[in-house]
C-alpha cells in the first residue's frame, strides 16, 4: 500500500517538475562554472537532514494551522450544528490544500538549491519563482562563518555564510542582493570552510579589488639590458686580469 | 533567439541598449501594481528609453535618466560578486537582472544591469574579468626563480668587484 502511494507520489512529483521546467522555466540542471584544465568541479546540495529540518517546521505549522481550523469548526458545530455539517467539507479543504502545497513546495525548494565550487570560485543558485544566483571568487572572500541553531544541530546541519566586501550589508542572510553567499543546510560545514579558507589564504591581496601583487623584481630598475652590460664589463675585466698576470 | 546568435563569440561591446523586451517587462510589472500603474510605469519607461550601456576592456558603464541623469562606471577588477536574479516574468521574456557589487559601503548593488537577452554569457564574461577567476597568482613563483634581473645584476657586480680585488692584490 505505502509502496503504491510512494510510486504515485513520485510520478506526480516528476510530472510537476516537468511543468516547472517547461512552463516556469526552472532550470533542471545544476549551474555550471567555467572550469579550466586541472581544475575540479564540485557540485553539491543541502544534506538530507535539511529536508527533515524543513519538514519538522512543516509538521509544526500543520498541527498549529489545522488545529486552529479544527477548534473553530468544533465551536461552530456545537453552536450551530446544521451550519457546521454544511461547512465540514470546506473546513477539510481549507485544512488539507495548504498542507499539500507547502509540502510539495518544500521538496521543490530542496531540489532547486545547488552549490557549485571550483578551485577559484563558488556559485549558489536557489529559488523557484525568483531564481537567485550568486557567484563569488575566493580571491574576494572576506570571512566565513558557520551558523547552527539547536534544531539544526539535532538534524546535523549547518549554514555556512561566505562574505565578501561587497555592498548590501545588513540584509538578512541570503535574501535579496547582499554580500553573502549562504550555503544552507550542509552536513560538513567544517570541510567546506577549510577548503575555502585554504584558497583564501593562497591569495596575497586583501580582496578589495586591489591589483595582483607585482613580484618585487618586476618593480626593480634592473632590466635584462643592465645585466647584459654588466656581463660585458665582467668579460672585459677577465681579459684585463689575464693580461696583468702575463705582465708580472 | 536564433542558433546563430548563440554560437557566435560573445562581444560585450555590442551591448549598448537594453532589449525591447525590457519595455514589455516594465509594462507588465506596472500592470501588476494595479492602481499605481501610471506612477510606476512612467519612470520605468523613461529609464528604458534613456538607458545606455558601454562595456570596454577595463570596465562597464551605465547611464540613464531624463531630468536627473545618472552614470555609473566600474572596473571589472573591482567586482566583488555577481548576482543574477530572474523572476518568472523575466524568464518568460528571456531577460535577467545582473547585479554587480564592489567594495563600497552602499546598501545594495552598485550596478544593476537589466534587459540583457544573453545574461549567462554576460555573467560569464564579467566573471572571467573578475579578480581570482583565472588563478593568475599561481603561475608567478616559477618566473621569479628563472629570471630575476636584479639578483643576476647583483651577482655580476660581486664578480666584477672580486676580479678588481684580485688584480689590485696581485699588483701590491
Amino acid at each position: 500500500m505505502s509502496r503504491i502511494t510512494y510510486q504515485v507520489a513520485s510520478r506526480a512529483y516528476s510530472r510537476l517538475w516537468s511543468i516547472l521546467v517547461h512552463w516556469l522555466r526552472v532550470p533542471d540542471r545544476p549551474p555550471a562554472l567555467p572550469v579550466r584544465t586541472g581544475d575540479t568541479l564540485e557540485q553539491f546540495r543541502p544534506a538530507q537532514g535539511f529536508l527533515r529540518y524543513l519538514k519538522f517546521w512543516f509538521w509544526l505549522g500543520l498541527i498549529l494551522f489545522d488545529g486552529l481550523i479544527l477548534i473553530i469548526w468544533i465551536v461552530l458545530i456545537v453552536n450551530k450544528p446544521r451550519l457546521g455539517v454544511f461547512l465540514a467539507p470546506v473546513a477539510l479543504l481549507l485544512a488539507a490544500v495548504p498542507d499539500i502545497v507547502v509540502y510539495v513546495a518544500l521538496h521543490v525548494r530542496y531540489d532547486t538549491t545547488w552549490y557549485v565550487m571550483t578551485r577559484h570560485s563558488l556559485r549558489i543558485r536557489r529559488g523557484v519563482w525568483i531564481i537567485q544566483e550568486v557567484t563569488i571568487t575566493f580571491e574576494n572572500v572576506q570571512n566565513l562563518h558557520i551558523h547552527q541553531g539547536p534544531l539544526q544541530r539535532h538534524f546535523g546541519i549547518s549554514n555556512l555564510v561566505v562574505e565578501t566586501a561587497g555592498a548590501g550589508g545588513g540584509g538578512h542572510e541570503g535574501k535579496g542582493v547582499t554580500n553573502q553567499g549562504v550555503i544552507e543546510g550542509i552536513s560538513d560545514p567544517q570541510r567546506i570552510r577549510d577548503l575555502i579558507l585554504s584558497r583564501v589564504r593562497q591569495s596575497r591581496t586583501a580582496g578589495l579589488g586591489d591589483e595582483e601583487p607585482v613580484p618585487t623584481w618586476r618593480r626593480s630598475a634592473w632590466t635584462n639590458e643592465h645585466v647584459a652590460a654588466l656581463q660585458a664589463i665582467r668579460d672585459e675585466l677577465a681579459v684585463w686580469e689575464a693580461w696583468s698576470r702575463q705582465q708580472q | 533567439m536564433s542558433d546563430k546568435a548563440t554560437e557566435a563569440p560573445f562581444d560585450p561591446t555590442t551591448i549598448t541598449r537594453p532589449d525591447p523586451r525590457l519595455q514589455t517587462y516594465y509594462v507588465l510589472v506596472s500592470i501588476l501594481t494595479l492602481a499605481g500603474l501610471p506612477f510606476v510605469l512612467l519612470p520605468l519607461l523613461f529609464k528604458y528609453h534613456t538607458l545606455r550601456y558601454r562595456l570596454d576592456d577595463e570596465g562597464v558603464s551605465m547611464s540613464w535618466g531624463l531630468l536627473f541623469r545618472r552614470e555609473i562606471y566600474l572596473t571589472y577588477r573591482r567586482i566583488q560578486d555577481i548576482h543574477v536574479t530572474r523572476d518568472i516574468l523575466q524568464r518568460w521574456l528571456g531577460l535577467a537582472t545582473i547585479a554587480i557589487q564592489t567594495a563600497s559601503g552602499t546598501a545594495g548593488a552598485e550596478m544593476t544591469i537589466v534587459g540583457i537577452t544573453v545574461p549567462e554569457r554576460l555573467r560569464d564574461y564579467l566573471y572571467s574579468k573578475m579578480r581570482g577567476a583565472r588563478g593568475e597568482e599561481e603561475a608567478e613563483p616559477n618566473e621569479v626563480q628563472t629570471q630575476n634581473p636584479a639578483a643576476e645584476a647583483l651577482s655580476l657586480l660581486h664578480e666584477i668587484r672580486d676580479g678588481l680585488r684580485r688584480i689590485n692584490t696581485s699588483r701590491t
